[in-house]
């Protein structure tokens, strides 16, 4: 409820962001937050520290899998890796995802004068 | 596995995520300076950006919490909520539900202390069990102590047995005081696996059966306490029991308080001291006939009851053959020690048993009120429900939140009705006239607690199921169409609120019949003449033994305080006997032959008895019918004499003159010189049963209790402090106690029945409230959903009469089925505590009759009302508030 009002979008989306950005390498968190507001143009204002929270739900539904290392500013870090789970889970989120986007976009532009 | 796993796992997981978010930050406010911010400046937007630290840590935490808590969490908010939005129905409800369980927490912890958990402090004490003799015709009696040797050395099914004799000692110098304590074997501790707190038990030296050699005692801890402000160096010093000298040896731990379920017991003494204690002779425990000890064994290993009863009944028939003259036709019997005939819980029993049946049904009908109000509540929801259920909620979600009301509910009950029973429990002395023993004050425990605690669930299950089902099954696509028509209900609904109301008529009902009988009964009781007058009579026992008189010096401290009390002006007159009728317990009994009567092969020639002086009809009031009273002549230098009454006389002379005859007990033949009128004796409610009274000079031994009586016409408290005053000044007086009048101890012979037809005429009234409260709630509930239909009625031009018929009538079928159900309940109950009646029938039409009357008198009101109330209802609104 009021988690996802602080996030500023709708239940779910910053996980799946999180997974989509997973796929192509593992990253540490600090990282995925820059991935994730790079790639959105700096558009969605999220707050960096609900990353956490949303990564423990994913680690929880074993979407991710996440393992202790050095990073390259050589701090400890924990590093997360997308497991089939959850690439599997994204595949499906990703397309009810795009339908009700679709859904979305039709009224929408329906209701512009 | 997985949450405990998430238990463990929890610090860890927070750790590590405070340092990644650490290092997050420190990432960040590096990349930041980089770019050119100070360090403050850096720190502050790095903050900024991530958020608030902690409350994302707590919400990454909450990720990992068991699911079902919270929820169940939120549930029990939710229930507290809907509870809160009509308090006063909440505030009735929890009520009730405190006073139902409260009442049948409270009479557990009665049955707990006296019943269920008769023997607290020893060890594994459903092993132990009561050995009791039987006599030929079937009556129990007690062991005599060649018996109980002889039964101890043969068994091998019990392991160990012990002797157990109550009574009163005089503990102490002058002035003495008394403590109830136990004579017992030195088995006893072993017996009753108790452990000494200090000192010890009695040794192997102290185990065998040769007459006062041992003067040891074990005292309990509250003697100890009291007697020697539990001092350690209590052991070995030396305590006056009865004027003789004991020895302490050991203080048992504060549980335990003795073999009488139910009776706080404070010091024990070796059986074998008998003769000392009681200034009597030693025969007492070499006659095989003078049956005077409890007797209590321990089960042997993997020995159970019916093995241990075959066993001990073939060694007592084996005795019967060895000893004919004492013996024959004896029987032993083995039971639980809660069914053992001797003591308190032989009457409570029953009382108890009663209470608790009539308090569970008090609490039925607070279950039944609480499902139909949750029921009710439940159709008032349901478009919620079948809403949330529209929207996803799985119905074991919405059946778990239904009940989780009932719980909580229940629970609150639970706490109240605990309350209840830790501020009652302890009044169960007001209910039993101990006057020569100390009860064991029943507290409310662990067993209490849980014992409430599964009522709690009883009560959630029994009240909330129901309701919870119907409202979980709900069809969303049928009430969401009604359009949120507040209509009549389903049919099975109403079905199930039906039931619940005949149910709870039924119960209220049989409830109603049970104290009916009851208190019907104990009015008969308190009606019945005793055949003496009891009114302004003083009674005062003393304990000869405690100070160590024989016969003569007893006879002579008797009749001088006869004198002296025979000299104060307000005293009519004076006498003295070992018995006071209708106390509590049966008196003595003696083996008797009479001439020319041949008693039937298994009569019961057992007769019981009193010792008195001359005088003492008189004093009573007892009309002598023929021959003479006792008098100072009749003693050992004379030929032995009998009164009898006249039951006595019907049944051994057929009615025939009396006087002359002989009977034959005590080993001599005395002489019948009188005849009385048949008195109670035992208990107000028994037929007349043949009696008969020895002079005291003739047979009268220390170890009997005496007891003065005193006419007085003056007040009877100034008649026992002249009693006290006087006996203080013979040297070496007797310890007198005991003191009360006549009449308090004949009360005192009724409070079986008083107190069960109280508490049960108590209980009800409770339930007749309980069911009358439920019943309107209902029928105001059913008339306010059709306030509609009747308004519409009312618009069409029905009249006032036609809408109170329709209410009436729907009513009147619920009702009648409960009525007949309630009448059967009642029928059925009553057959079962006929017993328990006197000169009531349990089929008495006049009491089915005035409960039935009240049933349906309050089933009328609770009807009216709310039909009064429906045609008050303007039709234009009732049909608008759709």
């Amino acid at each position: 409820m009021n988690r996802d009002k602080q996030r500023g979008l709708f239940p779910g989306a910053l996980e799946l962001m999180i997974l989509r950005t997973l796929i192509r390498r593992p990253l540490h968190g600090y990282a995925l937050v820059q991935q994730i507001k790079s790639a959105s143009d700096d558009m969605l204002q999220i707050e960096e520290g609900s990353l956490y929270p949303a990564l423990q739900r994913l680690l929880k539904d074993g979407f991710v899998s996440s393992e202790w290392g050095v990073s390259s500013t050589n701090r400890r870090v924990r590093t997360y890796r997308l497991t089939p789970a959850g690439r599997k889970h994204l595949v499906q989120e990703s397309s009810r995802f795009e339908l009700m986007l679709a859904a979305i976009t039709r009224v929408m532009a329906g209701s512009t004068p | 596995v997985t949450w405990l796993r998430g238990l463990f796992g929890r610090r860890r997981r927070d750790a590590e995520l405070a340092e990644e978010m650490e290092a997050h930050l420190e990432e960040k406010i590096d990349a930041l300076m980089e770019g050119g911010l100070s360090r403050a400046d850096a720190t502050a937007a790095a903050h900024r950006q991530f958020g608030n630290v902690l409350l994302l840590r707590e919400r990454s935490r909450e990720v990992w919490q068991w699911p079902s808590l919270e929820s169940f969490l939120m549930d029990l908010r939710y229930a507290a909520r809907q509870l809160l939005r009509r308090p006063g129905l909440s505030a009735v409800l929890l009520l009730t539900l405190g006073v139902g369980i409260g009442a049948n927490a409270t009479i557990y912890s009665w049955t707990r202390a006296i019943l269920l958990d008769p023997l607290p402090g020893a060890g594994e004490p459903e092993r132990v069990v009561a050995v009791e003799s039987v006599t030929p015709s079937g009556e129990w009696v007690p062991v005599s102590y060649p018996d109980f040797r002889d039964l101890s050395e043969r068994s091998k099914r019990l392991q160990s047995m012990t002797v157990a004799y109550s009574m009163g000692l005089a503990v102490g110098e002058e002035p003495a005081i008394r403590v109830p304590g136990e004579l017992v074997s030195g088995e006893y501790f072993d017996v009753l696996r108790v452990q000494p707190e200090l000192g010890r038990f009695f040794s192997e030296a102290e185990r065998d059966h040769a007459q006062n050699r041992h003067a040891v005692v074990v005292i309990s801890h509250a003697l100890w306490a009291d007697r020697f402000q539990s001092d350690p160096a209590a052991i070995g010093r030396t305590l006056r029991i009865n004027r003789c000298p004991f020895t302490v040896i050991g203080v048992t731990p504060a549980a335990f308080h003795g073999s009488m379920p139910g009776l706080e017991l404070r010091l024990w003494v070796p059986a074998t001291m008998f003769s000392q204690l009681n200034s009597a002779g030693t025969w007492m425990l070499e006659d095989r006939k003078t049956r005077m000890f409890r007797v209590l064994g321990r089960l042997a290993p993997a020995a159970r009851i019916p093995q241990a009863r075959a066993e001990l009944q073939s060694i007592a028939s084996a005795l019967a053959e060895a000893y004919p003259d004492t013996s024959k036709g004896m029987s032993a019997n083995v039971l639980p020690v809660w069914q053992a005939h001797n003591g308190l819980h032989d009457s409570l029993r029953e009382p108890l048993g009663m209470l608790s049946g009539v308090a569970l049904v008090v609490l039925l009908i607070v279950c039944a009120n609480m499902a139909s109000l949750l029921l009710a509540r439940a159709t008032d929801r349901r478009r919620e429900l079948s809403l949330r259920h529209a929207l996803g909620a799985a119905r074991p979600r919405l059946v778990r939140q239904l009940l989780t009301e009932a719980a909580f509910l229940a629970v609150a009950g639970a706490a109240l009705g605990l309350l209840v029973a830790i501020s009652l429990s302890g009044t169960l002395r007001f209910l039993v006239p101990m006057t020569t023993m100390t009860l064991v004050t029943p507290r409310a425990d662990w067993g209490v607690l849980a014992f409430t605690v599964a009522l709690a669930v009883a009560v959630t299950l029994l009240a909330g199921i129901a309701p919870a089902l119907a409202g979980a099954r709900e069809d969303a696509n049928d009430s969401l169409k009604e359009g949120g028509r507040s209509g009549s209900a389903s049919a099975g609904r109403q079905r199930l609120r039906a039931t619940l109301v005949a149910a709870e008529m039924a119960l209220a009902l049989t409830a109603i019949v049970a104290a009916g009988l009851f208190l019907k009964s104990f009015r008969q009781l308190a009606r019945v003449e005793p055949g003496f007058d009891p009114e302004k009579v003083a009674l005062g026992q003393f304990s000869m033994a405690a100070s160590g008189f024989d016969a003569a010096q007893a006879d002579a401290f008797c009749r001088r305080l006869r004198e002296r009390l025979e000299e104060q002006p307000s005293v009519v007159a004076v006498s003295y006997a070992d018995y006071v009728p209708l106390s509590i317990g049966a008196g003595s009994w003696e083996d008797l032959q009479v001439e020319g009567y041949l008693p039937g092969p298994s009569e019961n020639m057992k007769i019981y008895r009193s010792i008195v002086a001359p005088g003492y009809f008189e004093l009573m009031k007892i009309p002598l019918l023929a021959g003479r009273d006792f008098d100072l002549n009749d003693d050992s230098a004379h030929a032995p004499a009998m009164i009898v009454n006249q039951e006595f006389v019907r049944r051994f002379f057929g009615g025939q003159y009396a006087i002359g005859r002989k009977v034959h007990g005590w080993g001599r033949w005395f002489q019948v010189v009188g005849v009385v009128r048949d008195s109670k004796v035992y208990r107000l409610g028994d037929r007349p049963k043949a009696y008969f009274y020895i002079p005291l000079r003739q047979v009268y031994r220390p170890e009997f209790a005496l007891t003065f009586y005193v006419r007085t016409s003056g007040s009877t408290d100034e008649a026992v402090a002249s009693l006290r005053r006087l006996a203080g000044e013979s040297r070496a007086a007797p310890p007198l106690f005991n003191t009360r009048t006549l009449s308090e101890s004949i009360g005192a012979s009724l409070f079986r029945d008083r107190t069960a037809a109280m508490l049960l005429s108590l209980l009800a009234a409770i339930a007749f409230l309980l069911a009358a409260i439920g019943l309107y709630g209902v029928m105001a509930y059913s008339v306010a959903q059709r306030t509609g239909e009747i308004g519409i009625r009312v618009a069409l031009g029905a009249r006032p009469g036609d809408v109170v018929r329709l209410v009436l009538r729907q009513a009147a079928r619920v009702l009648a089925a409960g009525l007949a159900a309630g009448l059967l309940g009642g029928a059925l109950l009553g057959r079962g505590v006929a017993a328990m009646l006197f000169s009531v029938r349990p089929d008495d039409p006049s009491v089915y009759a005035a409960a039935a009357g009240c049933a349906a008198l309050i089933a009328l009101a609770a009807t009216i009302v709310p039909a009064a109330r429906a045609l008050r209802v303007d039709p234009i609104r009732a049909l608008r508030c759709e």
